[in-house]
C-alpha cells in the first residue's frame, strides 16, 4: 500500500509522505526528551531572528522556536493517535454491525449515530470541558467519540455493498461464522485503506482541535508548555514574526501533508476497485 | 390523467415534509438528552459543581429544580426539556448573575447566525466565481491551485491571524515608513477606515469562509459538477435553443452545493467559536468561551442547546429547499 504510494512518482505527495514521517518520528522520540521550557528561558536572547544557531528565531523569553516546535508533537500525537484508534475500531465496528444486521438494531444504531453527528464538535467539547476537568486526553477521547459516526457511516456502506457479493454469499453458504465474515474478509481484507485514512483523518482533526483549544488557552496544553496553538497565539505581543509564524506554517504543512496522503490512499483504492 | 399524478405526489411531498420535521424534532429530542445525560453523570455533586461549595440554600435548592435533580434521569429529563422548550434555560450564575439565560444566549445568537450564514454566502460566491473562471482544467491552473489547495488544512484562526498580520503591516507601513512598533498581530486593526464594528465582522467572515478547507470543498465540488453539467446532453439542447446557459447550470449546482452546506455546518459553527474569540464579535461563541471560563454550566448549556438546534433546524432547511428544487431528492432523503 504504502510503496505504491511511493512509486507512484508524484513529488507533492512524496514531500506529503515525508513530512508525516517526519512527525511519526518525532512524535515517537519526544517522549525521550527531557525539555524544561522553564530552563530554557534566555531573556537576553529574545526576538531573535533565525539564524544557525537559533534555526527558526526565538520567542518572547529566548527560548529557541525550533526546538519548541519539534518538542510540540508530544502535545497531540498520542492523543490523536489513541483518538484515531478507537475511533477506527468503533466505528468500523458499529458500521458492520449496523450494515450487516440491518432491521431494527441497524436502524436504531444509525438513529444514533445521525444524533452524534449533528452535535457541534468544538461547541460539546468545550461543554464537556466546562463540566469535566479538562485534559488534552479527555479532550481527545470525546473527539474519537464524535468521530465515530463518521467512520461508521462509511464502513456501513461498504459491508451493505459487499454484504450482495457472490463471494461473501459463498462463505455464508459454507458456514464461515458471520463473525469471522465481518471481522476478516469484509473489515480486514476489503476496509483496510479506508481504516488507515479514518484513522489519520481523526489524528489531523485531534490536531486540529488540540492546536484550536490551546490557542484558546483555557483547555488546551497551557504556557510554559509548549504547543503550536499556544505558540501562534503569542503573535497577540510579539513584535516579530518568527515566534508564531513558524508553529502557524507547521500546523497548515502538517494537516496538510496528512489529508494528502489520505486522500492518495482513497484514490488508490478506487483504482484498485476499477 | 396528468393531474391525478400531480395529486398524489403533492400528497407524498406534504408527507416527506411532514416526516423529515418530525425526525428533526427526534434528533433535538435526543441531543439534548445527551447534554441533560453528560450533566448528570459528571463526577462529584452537580449543585456543588455549578454553584462551588459556599453557595446559599435557597440557589441550591432553585437549582436542584431547575435541572429536576431531584427526580430520575428521565423524569427530570422531561421536566427540564419541557421547561427548555417555553423558553425558561434557567438564570445565569457567574457570568452576568441572575440574568434569564435564553435572553443573553438568543441575543448573541443573531451574531453567529449571520455570520455563519454569510460566510457560506461569501465562500461560495467566491468559490462559482473563481470555478467560472477559471473554466475547463488546464496545467498553469496549477500554478494558482496548487498554493490554493494549502487552505484545506488551514485552520480558520490561523487564516484570522495570517490575514490581520497582513493588514497591520500594511497598516504600520503606512504609519511609520515600513518600522513597525506594535505587535505583529492586533485583533482588530486600530487605524481603520472602515466602520469599527464592520471591520472585524468581515475579517472573522472571509477567514471563516476561506479556513478549515470549505472554500476549496466547495470550488473543487462546483467544479466538477460545472464540467459534467455543461457536458450534459440538455445543456446542448439549451445552448442550441439560443438560451442563456448560466441560469440552466445554476439550478443544477444548487443540490451539490447544499450537500455541501450540510456535511459542513457543525465545522463552519466549531470555527465561528474559535474566530468569533478571536476578533472579539458579540457572538455565541464568544459568550460560550466565555461562561465557560467562568464555568456558568446554565449558561454554557444554554448556549449548546442553541447550537445545537441551528444545526439541526439549518438541516432540515437545506433539505426542504434541496427537495423544492428538485423534487428527485424527496426520494432520495425520505
Amino acid at each position: 500500500m504504502w510503496a505504491k504510494l511511493w512509486r507512484a512518482r508524484n513529488p507533492s505527495l512524496t514531500l506529503s509522505m515525508f513530512v508525516v514521517l517526519v512527525v511519526l518520528l518525532s512524535g515517537l522520540l519526544t517522549p525521550f526528551i527531557d525539555y524544561d521550557p522553564v530552563e530554557d528561558v534566555e531573556l537576553k536572547l529574545r526576538y531573535l531572528a533565525p539564524s544557525f544557531e537559533h534555526l527558526l528565531g526565538t520567542d518572547g523569553q529566548g527560548r529557541s522556536v525550533a526546538l519548541r516546535v519539534f518538542v510540540s508533537v508530544k502535545a497531540f500525537f498520542f492523543p490523536g493517535l489513541i483518538a484515531g484508534l478507537i475511533a477506527v475500531v468503533f466505528g468500523s465496528a458499529l458500521g458492520a454491525t449496523c450494515g450487516y444486521m440491518g432491521g431494527l438494531i441497524g436502524r436504531s444504531i444509525a438513529a444514533l449515530l445521525e444524533l452524534i453527528d449533528t452535535l457541534p464538535r468544538m461547541v460539546f467539547l468545550i461543554l464537556i470541558c466546562t463540566i469535566y476537568q479538562p485534559s488534552i486526553t479527555l479532550i481527545a477521547l470525546v473527539s474519537s467519540f464524535l468521530f465515530i459516526p463518521s467512520v461508521a457511516t462509511l464502513v456501513r456502506r461498504r459491508v451493505e455493498a459487499l454484504g450482495a457479493e457472490d463471494y461473501i454469499l459463498a462463505h455464508m453458504a459454507h458456514g464461515f461464522h458471520p463473525f469471522k465474515i465481518i471481522t476478516y474478509h469484509i473489515l480486514w481484507l476489503q476496509c483496510r485503506a479506508l481504516m488507515i485514512r479514518q484513522l489519520i483523518f481523526v489524528f489531523a482533526y485531534v490536531l486540529f482541535i488540540e492546536t484550536a483549544l490551546s490557542y484558546l488557552g483555557d483547555y488546551g496544553v497551557q504556557e510554559p508548555t509548549p504547543s503550536w496553538g499556544n505558540m501562534v497565539a503569542q503573535a497577540r505581543t510579539s513584535p516579530t514574526l518568527w515566534p508564531w509564524l513558524f508553529p502557524a506554517i507547521a500546523i497548515i504543512i502538517t494537516i496538510a501533508s496528512l489529508l494528502a496522503v489520505g486522500d492518495a490512499l482513497a484514490q488508490q483504492e478506487e483504482e484498485v476497485k476499477r | 390523467m396528468s393531474s391525478r399524478l400531480d395529486e398524489t405526489r403533492g400528497w407524498s411531498l406534504s408527507v416527506w415534509v411532514f416526516k423529515r420535521t418530525l425526525r428533526s424534532f427526534a434528533l433535538l429530542v435526543g441531543a439534548s438528552f445527551l447534554i441533560y445525560a453528560t450533566l448528570r453523570t459528571a463526577p462529584g455533586n452537580m449543585v456543588d459543581l455549578i454553584l462551588g461549595i459556599n453557595g446559599t440554600e435557597e440557589a441550591r435548592s432553585a437549582l436542584r429544580a431547575e435541572f429536576g435533580l431531584d427526580q430520575g434521569i428521565i423524569m427530570g429529563y422531561g421536566e427540564w426539556a419541557v421547561r427548555a422548550l417555553t423558553g425558561d434555560l434557567g438564570r445565569s450564575i457567574t457570568f452576568s448573575p441572575g440574568d434569564n439565560v435564553a435572553e443573553v444566549a438568543s441575543s448573541a445568537f443573531l451574531v453567529t447566525l449571520a455570520l455563519s450564514v454569510l460566510s457560506l454566502i461569501v465562500s461560495v460566491t467566491l468559490a462559482f466565481a473563481l470555478a467560472v473562471a477559471l473554466g475547463r482544467p488546464r496545467p498553469k491552473h496549477n500554478l494558482l491551485l496548487t498554493p490554493l489547495s494549502y487552505l484545506n488544512a488551514a485552520p480558520s484562526f490561523v487564516v484570522a491571524i495570517v490575514l490581520t498580520s497582513c493588514i497591520n503591516a500594511l497598516i504600520y507601513m503606512q504609519l511609520e515608513g515600513g518600522g513597525r512598533m506594535g505587535p505583529s498581530w492586533y485583533p482588530i486593526p486600530t487605524y481603520q477606515a472602515i466602520s469599527e464594528s464592520l471591520a472585524p465582522f468581515s475579517f472573522a467572515m472571509i477567514s471563516i469562509s476561506l479556513g478549515d478547507g470549505l472554500f476549496i470543498d466547495l470550488f473543487n465540488a462546483l467544479r466538477a459538477e460545472l464540467r459534467s453539467v455543461s457536458g450534459a446532453q440538455y445543456m446542448n439542447a439549451v445552448r442550441a435553443k439560443g438560451a442563456p446557459v448560466l441560469p440552466h447550470m445554476v439550478k443544477n449546482l444548487i443540490v451539490p452545493t447544499l450537500s455541501i452546506f450540510t456535511a459542513r455546518l457543525p465545522l463552519v459553527l466549531s470555527a465561528v467559536v474559535v474566530v468569533e474569540y478571536i476578533f472579539t464579535l458579540d457572538g455565541s461563541g464568544y459568550l460560550l468561551l466565555e461562561a465557560a471560563r467562568v464555568r456558568d454550566v446554565p449558561l454554557v448549556v444554554g448556549v449548546s442547546l442553541f447550537f445545537i438546534a441551528a444545526v439541526i433546524c439549518m438541516n432540515l432547511i437545506l433539505d426542504l429547499v434541496k427537495a423544492a428544487v428538485d423534487p428527485r431528492e424527496v426520494t432520495r432523503v425520505g
